[in-house]
Protein backbone atom coordinates (compact mmCIF):
# COMPACT_ATOMS: atom_id res chain seq x y z
CA UNK A 1 0.00 0.00 0.00
CA UNK A 2 1.36 3.38 -0.91
CA UNK A 3 0.29 6.89 -0.26
CA UNK A 4 0.95 9.43 -2.94
CA UNK A 5 1.75 13.06 -2.35
CA UNK A 6 2.72 16.14 -4.27
CA UNK A 7 6.34 15.06 -4.61
CA UNK A 8 5.17 12.09 -6.75
CA UNK A 9 3.41 14.36 -9.22
CA UNK A 10 4.67 15.40 -12.61
CA UNK A 11 3.38 16.95 -15.79
CA UNK A 12 4.69 16.32 -19.28
CA UNK A 13 3.72 17.68 -22.68
CA UNK A 14 4.61 15.87 -25.93
CA UNK A 15 7.00 13.72 -23.89
CA UNK A 16 8.91 16.57 -22.22
CA UNK A 17 8.62 17.04 -18.49
CA UNK A 18 7.61 20.47 -17.23
CA UNK A 19 9.83 21.67 -14.38
CA UNK A 20 8.68 23.41 -11.23
CA UNK A 21 5.05 22.36 -11.30
CA UNK A 22 3.34 23.52 -8.11
CA UNK A 23 0.10 21.62 -8.56
CA UNK A 24 -2.14 20.06 -11.15
CA UNK A 25 -5.68 18.75 -11.13
CA UNK A 26 -7.92 16.92 -13.56
CA UNK A 27 -11.67 16.42 -13.70
CA UNK A 28 -13.86 14.21 -15.90
CA UNK A 29 -17.62 14.48 -16.24
CA UNK A 30 -20.23 12.56 -18.22
CA UNK A 31 -23.48 14.15 -19.32
CA UNK A 32 -26.63 12.16 -18.77
CA UNK A 33 -29.36 11.71 -21.37
CA UNK A 34 -32.90 11.46 -20.05
CA UNK A 35 -34.68 8.41 -21.50
CA UNK A 36 -37.65 8.41 -19.14
CA UNK A 37 -40.72 7.33 -21.06
CA UNK A 38 -44.39 7.58 -20.18
CA UNK A 39 -44.58 4.07 -18.70
CA UNK A 40 -42.01 4.79 -15.96
CA UNK A 41 -42.28 6.36 -12.51
CA UNK A 42 -38.60 7.17 -12.05
CA UNK A 43 -36.23 9.25 -14.10
CA UNK A 44 -33.99 7.00 -16.19
CA UNK A 45 -30.76 8.02 -17.87
CA UNK A 46 -28.09 6.72 -20.21
CA UNK A 47 -24.53 8.07 -20.40
CA UNK A 48 -24.04 10.94 -22.79
CA UNK A 49 -20.87 12.73 -23.78
CA UNK A 50 -17.80 12.76 -21.57
CA UNK A 51 -15.47 15.70 -21.14
CA UNK A 52 -12.28 16.13 -19.15
CA UNK A 53 -10.56 19.30 -18.09
CA UNK A 54 -7.53 20.07 -16.01
CA UNK A 55 -5.39 22.83 -14.63
CA UNK A 56 -1.83 23.29 -13.47
CA UNK A 57 0.20 25.94 -11.71
CA UNK A 58 3.81 26.26 -12.72
CA UNK A 59 6.48 28.46 -11.11
CA UNK A 60 8.01 30.79 -13.67
CA UNK A 61 11.50 29.38 -13.20
CA UNK A 62 13.68 29.95 -16.26
CA UNK A 63 11.56 28.75 -19.18
CA UNK A 64 9.54 26.12 -17.29
CA UNK A 65 6.11 27.50 -18.08
CA UNK A 66 6.85 28.89 -21.51
CA UNK A 67 6.11 25.83 -23.71
CA UNK A 68 2.59 25.65 -22.31
CA UNK A 69 1.89 29.37 -22.08
CA UNK A 70 3.24 29.81 -25.59
CA UNK A 71 0.39 27.74 -26.95
CA UNK A 72 -2.11 30.44 -26.09
CA UNK A 73 -0.22 33.64 -25.32
CA UNK A 74 1.38 34.47 -28.67
CA UNK A 75 0.99 36.77 -31.61
CA UNK A 76 -0.20 34.06 -34.00
CA UNK A 77 -3.64 32.51 -33.87
CA UNK A 78 -4.17 29.32 -31.89
CA UNK A 79 -4.45 26.38 -34.26
CA UNK A 80 -4.66 22.62 -34.26
CA UNK A 81 -0.86 22.46 -34.10
CA UNK A 82 -1.21 23.81 -30.54
CA UNK A 83 -2.90 20.62 -29.35
CA UNK A 84 -0.51 18.95 -26.90
CA UNK A 85 -0.27 15.42 -25.55
CA UNK A 86 -0.41 16.22 -21.84
CA UNK A 87 0.37 13.55 -19.29
CA UNK A 88 -0.43 14.06 -15.62
CA UNK A 89 1.49 11.54 -13.57
CA UNK A 90 1.91 10.45 -9.98
CA UNK A 91 4.15 7.59 -8.98
CA UNK A 92 5.19 4.73 -11.24
CA UNK A 93 2.69 3.78 -13.98
CA UNK A 94 0.08 6.15 -12.54
CA UNK A 95 -0.97 8.69 -15.10
CA UNK A 96 -3.66 10.19 -17.31
CA UNK A 97 -2.62 11.14 -20.81
CA UNK A 98 -4.45 12.65 -23.74
CA UNK A 99 -4.53 15.38 -26.36
CA UNK A 100 -5.34 18.77 -24.83
CA UNK A 101 -6.06 22.30 -25.88
CA UNK A 102 -4.73 24.97 -23.54
CA UNK A 103 -7.88 26.98 -22.90
CA UNK A 104 -6.52 29.50 -20.44
CA UNK A 105 -3.11 30.88 -19.55
CA UNK A 106 -2.57 33.25 -16.69
CA UNK A 107 0.63 34.88 -15.50
CA UNK A 108 0.80 36.53 -12.11
CA UNK A 109 3.54 38.66 -10.67
CA UNK A 110 3.28 40.14 -7.19
CA UNK A 111 5.63 41.80 -4.74
CA UNK A 112 7.10 39.26 -2.33
CA UNK A 113 5.93 36.25 -4.32
CA UNK A 114 7.49 34.01 -6.90
CA UNK A 115 6.08 34.63 -10.32
CA UNK A 116 3.91 31.77 -11.50
CA UNK A 117 1.71 30.73 -14.38
CA UNK A 118 -1.66 29.02 -14.23
CA UNK A 119 -2.92 27.08 -17.22
CA UNK A 120 -6.19 25.34 -17.83
CA UNK A 121 -6.66 22.72 -20.50
CA UNK A 122 -9.44 20.77 -22.14
CA UNK A 123 -8.98 17.18 -23.26
CA UNK A 124 -10.07 16.69 -26.85
CA UNK A 125 -11.33 13.17 -27.51
CA UNK A 126 -10.80 10.26 -25.16
CA UNK A 127 -7.66 9.92 -23.00
CA UNK A 128 -5.08 7.93 -24.96
CA UNK A 129 -3.61 6.24 -21.88
CA UNK A 130 -4.80 5.87 -18.31
CA UNK A 131 -3.17 4.14 -15.36
CA UNK A 132 -5.06 4.75 -12.15
CA UNK B 1 -61.63 4.85 -48.29
CA UNK B 2 -57.99 5.42 -47.47
CA UNK B 3 -55.10 3.01 -47.92
CA UNK B 4 -54.04 1.34 -44.68
CA UNK B 5 -50.39 1.14 -43.77
CA UNK B 6 -48.65 -1.06 -41.19
CA UNK B 7 -49.17 -0.39 -37.48
CA UNK B 8 -47.01 2.23 -35.85
CA UNK B 9 -43.87 0.89 -34.04
CA UNK B 10 -44.77 -0.30 -30.53
CA UNK B 11 -42.57 2.21 -28.66
CA UNK B 12 -43.41 4.12 -25.48
CA UNK B 13 -42.90 7.85 -26.09
CA UNK B 14 -41.07 10.16 -23.70
CA UNK B 15 -43.70 12.86 -24.21
CA UNK B 16 -47.12 12.99 -25.79
CA UNK B 17 -49.61 15.74 -26.46
CA UNK B 18 -53.07 15.63 -27.96
CA UNK B 19 -55.62 18.09 -29.26
CA UNK B 20 -59.12 16.64 -29.78
CA UNK B 21 -59.99 18.37 -33.06
CA UNK B 22 -63.44 19.73 -33.82
CA UNK B 23 -66.82 18.78 -35.29
CA UNK B 24 -67.75 19.72 -38.83
CA UNK B 25 -70.04 22.73 -38.75
CA UNK B 26 -70.86 25.86 -40.68
CA UNK B 27 -71.73 29.29 -39.42
CA UNK B 28 -74.39 31.40 -41.14
CA UNK B 29 -74.40 35.02 -40.13
CA UNK B 30 -77.15 37.40 -41.18
CA UNK B 31 -76.66 41.07 -42.00
CA UNK B 32 -78.05 41.91 -38.59
CA UNK B 33 -75.28 39.88 -37.00
CA UNK B 34 -77.46 37.02 -35.82
CA UNK B 35 -75.55 33.76 -36.05
CA UNK B 36 -76.82 30.26 -36.83
CA UNK B 37 -74.58 27.19 -36.68
CA UNK B 38 -75.26 23.93 -38.49
CA UNK B 39 -73.54 20.75 -37.43
CA UNK B 40 -72.55 18.45 -40.32
CA UNK B 41 -71.27 15.41 -38.48
CA UNK B 42 -71.34 13.62 -35.15
CA UNK B 43 -67.64 12.91 -34.92
CA UNK B 44 -64.77 15.24 -34.24
CA UNK B 45 -61.88 15.08 -36.67
CA UNK B 46 -58.47 16.62 -37.17
CA UNK B 47 -57.44 15.33 -33.78
CA UNK B 48 -53.69 15.85 -33.47
CA UNK B 49 -51.36 13.59 -31.56
CA UNK B 50 -47.70 14.53 -31.12
CA UNK B 51 -45.29 11.85 -29.92
CA UNK B 52 -41.81 12.67 -28.75
CA UNK B 53 -39.07 10.06 -28.50
CA UNK B 54 -36.07 11.66 -26.79
CA UNK B 55 -32.64 10.02 -26.74
CA UNK B 56 -33.89 6.71 -28.11
CA UNK B 57 -31.66 4.11 -29.75
CA UNK B 58 -30.94 4.37 -33.45
CA UNK B 59 -32.83 1.10 -33.97
CA UNK B 60 -36.00 2.67 -32.52
CA UNK B 61 -35.54 5.80 -34.62
CA UNK B 62 -34.99 3.62 -37.68
CA UNK B 63 -38.25 1.75 -36.96
CA UNK B 64 -40.15 5.04 -37.06
CA UNK B 65 -38.34 6.09 -40.24
CA UNK B 66 -39.15 2.76 -41.91
CA UNK B 67 -42.79 3.05 -40.83
CA UNK B 68 -43.02 6.51 -42.38
CA UNK B 69 -41.56 5.13 -45.62
CA UNK B 70 -43.91 2.12 -45.61
CA UNK B 71 -46.88 4.45 -45.10
CA UNK B 72 -45.78 6.38 -48.21
CA UNK B 73 -45.23 9.44 -46.07
CA UNK B 74 -48.44 11.21 -45.17
CA UNK B 75 -50.58 9.10 -47.53
CA UNK B 76 -51.61 5.92 -45.65
CA UNK B 77 -53.63 5.70 -42.46
CA UNK B 78 -52.66 3.34 -39.63
CA UNK B 79 -53.54 2.34 -36.08
CA UNK B 80 -51.54 2.83 -32.91
CA UNK B 81 -50.52 -0.21 -30.84
CA UNK B 82 -50.56 -0.16 -27.02
CA UNK B 83 -47.15 1.29 -26.17
CA UNK B 84 -47.50 4.70 -27.86
CA UNK B 85 -50.64 5.16 -25.70
CA UNK B 86 -49.05 3.86 -22.51
CA UNK B 87 -48.88 5.75 -19.25
CA UNK B 88 -52.30 7.40 -18.97
CA UNK B 89 -55.46 5.31 -18.43
CA UNK B 90 -57.29 7.69 -20.71
CA UNK B 91 -55.03 6.59 -23.58
CA UNK B 92 -54.20 3.04 -22.65
CA UNK B 93 -56.69 0.28 -23.58
CA UNK B 94 -54.92 -2.22 -21.31
CA UNK B 95 -55.86 -0.11 -18.28
CA UNK B 96 -59.43 0.59 -19.36
CA UNK B 97 -61.41 -1.05 -22.18
CA UNK B 98 -60.74 0.14 -25.69
CA UNK B 99 -64.13 1.77 -26.03
CA UNK B 100 -64.52 2.61 -22.36
CA UNK B 101 -65.49 6.14 -21.47
CA UNK B 102 -62.25 6.41 -19.52
CA UNK B 103 -60.33 5.61 -22.70
CA UNK B 104 -61.59 8.84 -24.16
CA UNK B 105 -58.28 10.06 -25.60
CA UNK B 106 -57.66 6.95 -27.71
CA UNK B 107 -58.32 7.28 -31.42
CA UNK B 108 -61.02 4.57 -31.51
CA UNK B 109 -63.20 6.55 -29.15
CA UNK B 110 -63.19 9.17 -31.89
CA UNK B 111 -63.67 6.61 -34.68
CA UNK B 112 -60.38 7.81 -36.10
CA UNK B 113 -57.28 6.39 -37.65
CA UNK B 114 -54.02 8.22 -37.87
CA UNK B 115 -51.80 9.42 -40.63
CA UNK B 116 -48.63 11.49 -40.49
CA UNK B 117 -49.44 15.18 -40.39
CA UNK B 118 -45.93 15.95 -41.59
CA UNK B 119 -42.61 14.11 -41.99
CA UNK B 120 -41.14 13.12 -38.61
CA UNK B 121 -38.13 15.06 -37.37
CA UNK B 122 -34.95 13.13 -36.56
CA UNK B 123 -32.25 14.76 -34.45
CA UNK B 124 -28.90 13.14 -33.76
CA UNK B 125 -27.91 13.37 -30.09
CA UNK B 126 -24.74 11.30 -29.92
CA UNK B 127 -23.41 8.06 -31.32
CA UNK B 128 -26.24 5.54 -31.11
CA UNK B 129 -28.83 7.99 -29.75
CA UNK B 130 -31.41 10.06 -31.58
CA UNK B 131 -34.50 12.08 -30.77
CA UNK B 132 -37.60 11.86 -32.94
CA UNK B 133 -40.68 14.06 -33.07
CA UNK B 134 -43.75 12.53 -34.72
CA UNK B 135 -46.85 14.58 -35.55
CA UNK B 136 -49.97 12.56 -36.32
CA UNK B 137 -53.41 13.64 -37.33
CA UNK B 138 -56.66 11.70 -36.77
CA UNK B 139 -58.79 11.11 -39.85
CA UNK B 140 -62.26 9.73 -40.24
CA UNK B 141 -62.07 6.75 -42.56
CA UNK B 142 -65.14 5.87 -44.61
Amino acid sequence: MTYYSGKDGNLTYNGSQVAKVSNWSVSSTVETLDVTNLSLNDRTFVPGLRSSTGSATIFYYDQAAVPLLGRIIKTAAVGESDILAIRLGWGTSKFIEGPCIITSGELSCAVGEIMQATIQFQFTGAPTNVGL
Amino acid sequence: MSFSGPGFPDLVPTARSMSPGDFASKVFRSQSGIEARVQYGNKAFNKTLDLEYSNVSEADAAAIFDHYQNCKGTLYIFGLPANPRKGNPTFDPSIAGETSATNRFGSRAFGLKYRYAEPPQFNSVKTGRMSVIVKLIGVLDS
